[in-house]
């Protein structure tokens, strides 16, 4: 257990939050696409965290019986099955043969604060590797 | 007991193992902000730093912190609580790094003869 081990628990943070504005983007990037069929038209994605021991903690803790810290990992990332929205449009190059267009489940406001959310958190945890980075630097005055 | 390995070094040693013990803890909290049904974790100072003296790991102090407001997913880190404690940590941890090099530099003073010794 080091002050190296803050910084991998850190990095794992912002790996996930990054994959998280990844799947964020690629949703608000297909919010409009429509389609005639529905099986085939863009659904919702969406991640889920979860706290993940870290490997030389895992160990070491497994004896003490302590949990330890822990990272965090992107566990899966799901489909949103809630229904499409459907909007009658005759004339729109998509509708299919009742004359309605299927529009991906994705709403904007929502996916705009998830961003919002993932960004906040993803300086968080910049702001917690600093603080672990400063006090290595201010071990390494002990050398001075 | 050898020259390095005073008293005062020792305890430091410990206390500077807790306040790191605790940025990582503090630093998991943070990182799973957004993880459904985690729990903040915190150390027993106290215990910790007992823990720490006698060799043992601190995590052994380790416990979920009890009061604090869960959010409907389970989740209770609460930013407040974990940027304050994090600003702590660090003062304790550079309160811990000053006092240590306080005591190197009372050994190097000894080693040269005292404040008018030959060398440095």
């Amino acid at each position: 257990v080091n002050l190296f081990g803050v910084l991998d628990i850190s990095a794992s943070a912002l790996m996930a939050e990054r994959q998280r504005a990844e799947v964020v983007t690629s949703n608000l990037a297909n919010a409009e696409s429509a389609g005639a069929n529905p099986a085939k038209v863009y659904r919702r994605q969406e991640v889920v965290f979860a706290a993940e021991p870290m490997g030389g903690f895992a160990n070491a803790m497994a004896a003490a019986g302590a949990p330890g810290p822990e990272g965090v990992a992107v566990e899966d990332v799901v489909t949103d099955t809630s229904p499409l929205v459907k909007r009658y449009d005759p004339g729109n190059a998509n509708a299919d043969a009742q004359g309605y267009v299927h529009y991906p489940n994705v709403n904007p406001t929502q996916e705009m604060t998830d961003l919002m959310e993932a960004v906040r958190s993803y300086q968080l945890n910049i702001s917690a590797a600093q603080a672990a980075k400063s006090m290595i630097q201010q071990t390494l005055t002990l050398l001075k | 007991m050898s020259l390095f390995d005073t008293p005062g070094i020792r305890t430091l040693e410990s206390y500077l193992d807790v306040a790191e013990a605790r940025q990582t803890l503090i630093a998991s909290n943070m990182a799973n902000i957004d993880t459904p049904g985690y729990k903040t974790q915190d150390l027993n100072f106290k215990q910790a730093l007992a823990a720490a003296e006698s060799g043992q790991d601190p995590y052994v102090a380790q416990h979920a912190v009890n009061g604090l407001l869960a959010r409907p997913d389970g989740n209770n880190v609460n930013l407040d609580r974990e940027s304050c404690l994090m600003a702590q940590t660090q003062l304790q941890y550079s309160t811990g790094i000053a006092l240590l090099r306080e005591e190197f530099s009372d050994l190097r003073e000894a080693i040269d003869g005292g404040p008018g010794g030959s060398s440095s």
